[in-house]
């Protein structure tokens, strides 16, 4: 149901510690060969002073502030097990860097119902705001998932 | 780094070619990413739940769309990456990403370029569309 309710509903804010091996394997599992992501040393003299993660890292971290957030499927009335990610988009103020830790805080921006091939879908879309410890906005993310009825 | 007084709306960049998508690629992908989902791992599983087999995370795909700009743009140049997941990528497909220049703005002391972009299999179906703004020089 388009539980339009639910919409501003924010989750409590969870911490994310980069880890600089979490971050190689992931580069590595994209095919990427650039020593920014890969090399600690060359890295460290690098433009940014550490290991940056590829722009869709987030996702590896992300779930966890998400947790919060399956409650308000049942509540939706998701359906959990059709769940589609249909899109995703990131904003980025600068590269996620290994050994920061990052606040995670997830909100539900919007909510409604579409008329699919297969008949209704719904659409959640949650907006996750990631910001350091001096508080600057490192990326938002919002992902749109699609449930069938 | 993309050259600003150089790009118009229209212009379509060199592209980006990935694969075959391979079923280790996608099994380490998952691992990577911390993706539970037995749908990308798991064939009895993927085919139990009416599909031939298993297949890619679309974050993979994005993540080929991700590689692909911050190679044209530079690290730390990539202000906004977006993506709409049409279709499925199977394993043994060719993947094709590709940019069109949509537009240009100065924003402060930034120099944006707005993209378009697309990933394709060797048929030119076309598996995601989505968009990216980068910084340019």
């Amino acid at each position: 149901m388009a539980n339009k309710a639910l919409i501003g509903r924010e989750f409590p804010s969870v911490t994310a510690a980069i880890d600089a091996e979490s971050v190689k394997a992931f580069a590595r599992a994209l095919g990427e060969s650039d020593p920014l992501y890969l090399d600690d040393a060359a890295a460290a003299s690098g433009p940014f002073g550490a290991i940056v993660a590829p722009p869709t890292y987030p996702i590896a971290f992300m779930a966890q502030a998400m947790a919060g957030a399956a409650s308000s499927f049942d509540e939706l009335g998701l359906n959990f097990m059709t769940l589609v990610h249909g899109e995703q988009e990131f904003e980025y103020e600068r590269p996620v860097k290994a050994g920061e830790t990052l606040t995670l805080t997830a909100r539900i921006q919007d909510v409604y119902e579409k008329e699919g091939r297969s008949g209704i879908l719904d659409i959640l879309v949650l907006e996750t705001a990631a910001t350091d410890p001096s508080g600057a906005r490192v990326f938002a993310s919002r992902q749109t998932l699609v449930s069938r009825r | 780094m993309l050259q600003y007084d150089q790009l118009n709306a229209g212009d379509t960049l060199v592209t980006h070619q990935r694969g075959p998508v391979s079923k280790p690629e996608i099994a380490e992908y998952s691992r990577a990413s911390g993706d539970p989902n037995p749908m990308h791992v798991d064939e009895e599983f993927a085919k139990a739940s009416g599909y031939p087999g298993v297949f890619a995370q679309g974050m993979l795909s994005m993540g080929y769309l991700g590689q692909y700009v911050t190679r044209l743009a530079g690290i730390g140049n990539v202000k906004l990456l977006q993506s709409r997941f049409a279709k499925i990528t199977w394993p043994d497909e060719t993947i094709t990403c590709r940019a069109t220049v949509t537009g240009k703005r100065i924003a402060g002391s930034d120099k944006l370029v707005d993209l378009e972009l697309t990933t394709e299999n060797q048929a030119g179906e076309v598996k995601i569309v989505g968009k990216a703004t980068v910084r340019a020089s």
